[in-house]
C-alpha cells in the first residue's frame, strides 16, 4: 500500500489512531525524545537522543512482587505489562533496524515473556533519512540504508509539502486504513520523486567502516591485541554508549525490598551495561573483563563479531549515538577501522 | 503469563549440612518442591536459586538426576545471596528456576575409564556425574576420584567420599601435611600424576579453582590424554540464565546456554574470558 499524505493531514491521521498511544519526537530543553503526542506532531527531528527501544524493553520493569509473613511460604504475584498499544512516529531507519535485532535476542532459545508482551503491542512508523541527520551516521557500513524499511510497519518519506507513505506490514496497513480518506493515491510524479529522493539519500556521503564483511574475522584475530587497552584509555565507564544504543539489551535483575517484616518487595529488571566493572565480576572478586580495554572489546566484538557469528548480521545499526554522545570521544567507527587495520 | 521464564517455583529446604567451616564455609542444602514436581535435570546443569528480598544466584545442581525427590546444592559463602543461604533454616522456602545449561555427555562414555578430579568446592558440580556413574557402575570400566582441599577441614562430602571407597578408587589430598592425614599431601595436579592415570579409553573430568584446572589439564596432556578426553566446567556471573542479560559470554557463547560443560578441545579455542 503506497499513498500520499499532505503534511497538513498528519495530525488528522494521528487523531484517527484513537486506540493507540501515539508517540512523536518532541524537542524539550534541547533534547529530542519520543513522547505521547499532545497537539501537532512535527517530523523535523534529526534523531532522538534515546532510541525507541524502551517501548518494548523499558529501562525498568517489575517482574513480580513478593510478600512473606515469617514462617509462611512467600506469595509471588506476577506483574503483567499492560495491553496498551503504542505507535512511534518518525522512527529513523537505524532505529527501525534495531527492532528485529532486539527480537532476535529476546526470542532466541526461549521467548522473554515481558519483552514479547510489550513488543506485540508496539508499531513503528518510520521516516526515511533524505540526508544523514547526524555527522556520525554510518548505516551503509552495517548493511542498512537511509531508506531501509527493516523493522518498520510504515515508511514515510518527506517530499516537501507531503509524505510518501508506504505500508510495510499488515499492522502498518491497518494504521493507514484507520485514516483512509486522508490519504491520496500517488501520482506518477510522486513515484518518480520518491525514487529520486531515495537514490540521493543512499548516495549521500557517510562515515564508513572499511571492508565491513571482513570485520568479524579480523576482530576474532584481534582478541589479544594491545590496541584495545590503548583505544579505551580515556574511557570513564559511564556507559552512555550502550544506554543510548538501539540494540544494546544487557540487563540486571535485582530484588527491591519495601518492608523487611513482613517481607514485601519486588524483583526488578533494569538496563545494565557491559562497560561497568561489576557487570561481570564474580563474587570471588575475579573479573574476566577487568579493564576498560576488555570492556570496550566486548562492546565492539559483541556488535561486530559475536552477533554476526550467532545471527549472521552486525548488531550495530550505524545510528552514531555512541560516537556523538561519548564524553571522551571514543568512536566505534574509528575503533573498528583501527583494530581491523592493525590485524593486517 | 503462563510459563513466565523469570518467575521461580517455590522449594522448601529439607536438609542442611555444614560441609566446611570458617572463611570459605560451604553448606549443602537439599530442597524439595513446595507443590508439584521438580523439573528434570542432567549431570552438570545449573539452577537459579532465589532468596526473596536478597536476589538470585546461579548454582550447579549437586545431586544426581536419578534422585527425583530432592535437589542438592552446595554453596560457598562468598557473595550477598550465598551469605543469605548460609542463614537459612530447615523449612525455609526459596525460589528455583531451571535447569540451565548443557550437561556432561555421560551416555557417550559407556565402556570407558572415568577419572574425576576435583578441588575445593569444585566437587559439587561433578558430584551428580560421580554418583550417576557409580549408580550405573556396570556401564563403565574403572572409576577413579581425585579430590583435594587446602586442609583436611576443607574436604567436603567427607562421609559420602568414604562410602564411595566401597565401589570406586578415591584418592583424597590436602595441600600440606597434617598430623593424622594418611592421604596424599600436595596439590591436586601432583596427586593425579602420583597415580599415573591411563589415557587409553579414558575420560577425565576436572572441576575446581582455575589454577588447579590449568595444571591438571597440563598434567593430563603430559600423561597422554588428548584434549577431547578432558572435560571441565566454567562459571561466569549470570543473571537471566537464558542468554539474554549479556554478561556470561565467552566470545560468542553464553555460558548459561552453551556451557557450563566444555571439553578442553572446545574450551581451548575460546577466548580466555572466564
Amino acid at each position: 500500500m503506497e499513498k500520499i499524505l499532505d503534511k497538513k493531514h498528519l495530525d488528522g491521521w494521528i487523531a484517527a489512531l484513537a486506540e493507540w498511544d501515539v508517540l512523536g519526537p518532541v524537542l524539550e530543553d534541547g533534547i529530542w525524545s519520543y513522547q505521547t503526542a499532545s497537539g501537532a506532531v512535527r517530523l523535523d527531528h534529526p534523531n532522538t537522543k534515546q532510541s525507541p527501544k524502551e517501548l518494548a524493553f523499558p529501562q525498568r520493569e517489575i517482574f513480580f512482587k513478593f510478600e512473606q509473613i515469617k514462617g509462611e511460604p512467600p506469595k509471588l504475584t506476577q506483574v503483567v505489562p499492560d495491553a496498551q498499544r503504542h505507535v512511534a512516529f518518525g522512527v529513523r531507519p537505524c532505529d527501525g533496524r534495531g527492532v528485529p535485532r532486539m527480537d532476535l535476542v529476546f526470542n532466541d532459545h526461549v521467548e522473554d515473556n515481558y519483552y514479547q508482551a510489550r513488543r506485540k503491542n508496539v508499531a513503528y512508523v518510520g521516516l526515511a533519512c533524505n540526508k544523514p541527520p547526524s555527522p556520525n551516521c554510518f548505516c551503509l557500513s552495517v548493511g542498512g540504508s537511509p531508506v531501509s524499511t527493516e523493522g518498520l510497519d510504515v515508511q514515510m518519506t518527506d517530499l516537501g509539502d507531503r509524505y510518501f507513505v508506504k505500508a510495510i506490514t499488515e499492522t502498518g496497513k491497518g494504521l493507514m486504513t484507520a485514516a483512509g480518506k486522508l490519504f491520496a493515491e500517488p501520482s506518477a510524479a510522486d513515484q518518480k520523486q520518491v525514487k529520486q529522493v531515495h537514490a540521493d539519500a543512499v548516495a549521500y556521503p557517510q562515515r564508513a567502516i572499511r571492508n565491513p564483511d571482513g570485520v568479524p574475522a579480523k576482530l576474532k584475530a584481534s582478541f589479544k591485541s594491545p590496541l584495545w587497552e590503548e583505544l579505551a584509555q580515556s574511557c570513564i565507564g559511564c556507559g552512555i554508549c550502550t544506554f543510548l544504543c538501539p540494540t544494546c539489551h544487557c540487563f540486571d535483575i535485582n530484588d527491591e525490598v519495601q518492608s523487611k517484616a513482613p517481607l514485601k518487595g519486588q524483583r526488578v529488571r533494569t538496563w545494565d551495561n557491559c562497560q561497568f566493572p561489576d557487570f561481570t565480576m564474580h563474587s570471588s572478586g575475579h573479573n574476566p573483563r577487568e579493564n576498560t580495554g576488555a570492556r570496550l572489546r566486548q562492546r565492539v566484538a559483541h556488535k561486530f563479531q559475536y552477533f554476526p557469528e550467532n545471527f549472521g548480521m552486525p548488531q550495530c545499526t550505524g545510528c552514531g549515538r555512541c560516537v556523538s554522545e561519548c564524553p571522551v570521544g571514543i568512536d566505534i567507527v574509528t575503533v573498528v577501522n583501527k583494530v581491523v587495520e592493525n590485524a593486517g | 503469563m503462563p510459563d513466565n521464564i523469570y518467575l521461580p517455583k517455590l522449594a522448601r529446604v529439607a536438609h542442611i549440612k555444614d560441609e566446611v567451616y570458617g572463611e570459605r564455609a560451604i553448606k549443602t542444602f537439599r530442597v524439595e518442591p513446595v507443590d508439584g514436581e521438580f523439573f528434570e535435570h542432567e549431570c552438570g546443569q545449573c539452577a537459579m536459586l532465589s532468596i526473596f528480598g536478597r536476589g538470585e544466584s546461579m548454582i550447579s545442581i549437586a545431586s544426581s538426576p536419578l534422585i527425583k525427590e530432592y535437589k542438592q546444592f552446595s554453596i560457598m559463602r562468598v557473595g550477598g545471596v550465598s551469605s543469605a543461604f548460609h542463614e537459612l533454616a530447615v523449612g525455609d522456602v526459596i525460589g528455583i528456576r531451571g535447569p540451565f545449561g548443557n550437561s556432561f555427555p555421560i551416555d557417550d562414555w559407556r565402556g570407558k575409564n572415568l577419572y574425576f578430579i576435583g578441588g575445593g568446592c569444585g566437587l559439587a558440580p561433578i558430584w551428580p556425574l560421580i554418583t550417576t556413574a557409580v549408580a550405573q557402575r556396570a556401564n563403565f570400566k574403572n572409576i577413579t576420584v581425585f579430590y583435594g582441599g587446602r586442609t583436611s577441614r576443607d574436604i567436603m562430602y567427607r562421609a559420602e567420599l568414604e562410602k564411595l571407597r566401597e565401589t570406586v578408587d578415591v584418592h583424597l589430598s590436602i595441600d600440606k601435611a597434617e598430623e593424622g592425614w594418611d592421604g596424599y599431601c600436595g596439590f591436586v595436579p601432583a596427586a593425579v600424576m602420583d597415580k599415573d592415570p591411563v589415557p587409553d579409553n579414558s575420560i577425565a573430568v576436572t572441576c575446581g579453582p582455575p589454577i588447579m584446572i590449568k595444571f591438571v589439564i597440563q598434567n593430563l596432556n603430559k600423561l597422554g590424554f588428548a584434549d577431547e578426553q578432558i572435560y571441565t566446567t566454567i562459571e561466569n556471573k549470570m543473571k537471566c540464565g537464558l542468554g539474554k542479560c549479556g554478561r556470561c559470554n565467552v566470545g560468542k557463547d553464553y555460558v548459561c546456554v552453551k556451557g557450563p560443560v566444555y571439553s578442553w578441545e572446545e574450551l581451548k579455542n575460546l577466548p580466555e574470558e572466564y
